[in-house]
């Protein structure tokens, strides 16, 4: 992440650009970079061969990676996204989605970098989303910084070419360590790319479905592609599937919203296959606690 | 395997008998036979009895312990109540564990084939004892407002219903009449 101790060169103008990888594989965190320099320095910096991390080698990048980090003259940061996190914001009842996310990781970049004092007056950015909207939302929380955003910054860019870089390093080797959290025997690390064309990939996903749990947590579930290896696995059901569903679920008295399973075609008669416990019927102190009275099993 | 609420008995810990037989009434007078074998010699799956905010579609073993890794994150700040957090097909569940009061137990029941033939008899045998439970809900923290921890409440006021009367509470109370 640098040094700690502020150099003297941040209390002067500087310039930042920022820059993602891994927004598109099905599993492994997206990570977002930042690279930053004086003013002054900007000159030097578009003289290093920085380039779009996506048209240089792996060894290029490492190499360029590990310079970097020893130019007193650059500093850098990383925020690296869990692909639990990105699946749980993408789940959720009320569903943060890919672009919002990003857009708060730059934010916090940015805000990480004010705190530490470093004096930004330019930030230069891919547009995530619509370009228009997206620097309107970042001068509004950052009205001292004059936004650049374009697409294909990476490219035009050095600070944001460096931002390509730092990311994406941290990205491959992030994913290169990753210490899988499920314990079952039969857990591989080919993953390939993580791309959801990426014939390794693929195989990699086929190899490690599993019928109750789906995946290892490495995967984001909150991806299209997971659907259809989905389709053999059991069934699961969750309220904040059926929110737009009328009569799908109905407030209980604490606000809460209560799945009703009848109301999703999940209904018997049979006393063992019967899944939520209702009170039906009883007085209110029992059904508020969901409590039936089971005189027959 | 994961349990679902309605399949947990919970009895009184301090029942002599190992063997209880209850007769229980049905609207329509036939009575029906169903015989318990509360044994504690099986396995205690204290830790491992956990309560999903969702359906599973399916009946049968799953290799929970090597997927499903529930984390301890302190305790939350608005009841103290300790906080774990666990992963279920990408989605974040936050749970607590709530111990089951004194002198009750959890068991794990499942049916056996019966040793007679009557079609009306059902036998039930202990596959394991439990402790505690870990609820989990879906994008908000566990609270005291929950169904769950709520439902342990007819606990308390079953023990003050069934609680033997004193002479001396029964003269009283009659006085009062």
């Amino acid at each position: 992440m640098g040094s700690k101790i502020l150099p003297k060169w941040a209390s002067k103008p500087c310039v930042m650009g920022i820059d993602e990888a891994g927004r598109g594989p099905v599993l492994g965190p997206m990570v977002y970079g930042c690279l930053y320099c004086s003013q002054s320095y900007l000159k030097t910096l578009s003289t290093l061969s920085f380039a779009d991390s996506k048209t240089l080698k792996e060894e290029k990048r490492e190499e360029l990676f590990e310079t970097l980090k020893l130019n007193d003259s650059i500093g850098w940061d990383v925020d690296v996204i869990d692909p639990r996190e990105l699946s749980a914001k993408m789940l959720k009842k009320n569903k943060i989605n890919l672009n919002e996310i990003s857009h708060s990781s730059a934010m916090g970049l940015i805000d990480r970098v004010l705190k530490m004092g470093v004096l930004l007056t330019e930030v230069y950015i891919d547009t995530v989303g619509d370009a228009g909207k997206y620097e309107m939302k970042l001068s509004n929380s950052f009205p001292s910084i004059k936004f650049v955003v374009a697409k294909k910054a990476d490219s035009l860019y050095p600070v944001v070419s460096g931002a390509s870089i730092v990311a994406k390093v941290t990205r491959d080797r992030a994913l290169r360590e990753w210490v899988l959290d499920e314990t079952a025997e039969n857990m591989q690390r080919n993953f390939g790319s993580g791309y959801p064309g990426d014939p390794q990939t693929k195989s990699w996903l086929e190899d490690h479905k599993h019928h109750i749990f789906g995946f290892p947590s490495l995967v984001r579930f909150s991806w299209g592609t997971c659907n259809s290896y989905f389709k053999d696995a059991a069934e699961v059901l969750w309220e904040s599937d059926n929110l737009d569903e009328d009569g799908g679920g109905s407030n209980n008295k604490n606000g809460k919203r209560q799945l009703k399973l009848s109301n999703v075609g999940f209904t018997t008669s049979k006393r063992s296959e019967e899944i939520e416990s209702s009170g039906k019927g009883r007085c209110r102190f029992f059904q508020a606690r969901k409590l039936e009275h089971l005189t027959y099993f | 395997m994961f349990t679902k609420l309605g399949g947990l008995s919970l009895e009184p810990k301090s029942v002599p008998p190992p063997k209880r037989t209850g007769w229980i009434g049905r609207g329509n007078c036939h009575m029906e036979k169903a015989t318990i074998d509360l044994k504690r010699d099986g396995k205690d799956l204290s830790g491992r009895v956990h309560q999903l905010p969702c359906c599973v579609k399916h009946d049968g073993p799953a290799s929970v312990s090597h997927y499903f890794k529930p984390k301890h994150k302190g305790v939350g700040e608005d009841e103290g109540l300790p906080l774990q957090e666990a992963h279920f097909r990408g989605r974040l569940l936050q749970g607590t564990t709530l111990p089951l009061p004194h002198g009750y137990s959890g068991f794990v029941l499942s049916k056996s084939s019966p040793p007679t033939s009557d079609e009306n008899s059902h036998s039930w045998d202990t596959k394991a004892t439990f402790q505690d439970i870990t609820y989990w809900n879906h994008d908000y923290s566990p609270s005291q407002n929950d169904e769950l921890f709520r439902a342990f409440h007819w606990l308390t006021v079953a023990k003050a219903l069934h609680n033997p009367v004193t002479p001396e509470e029964l003269a009283s109370s009659s006085v009062t009449l």
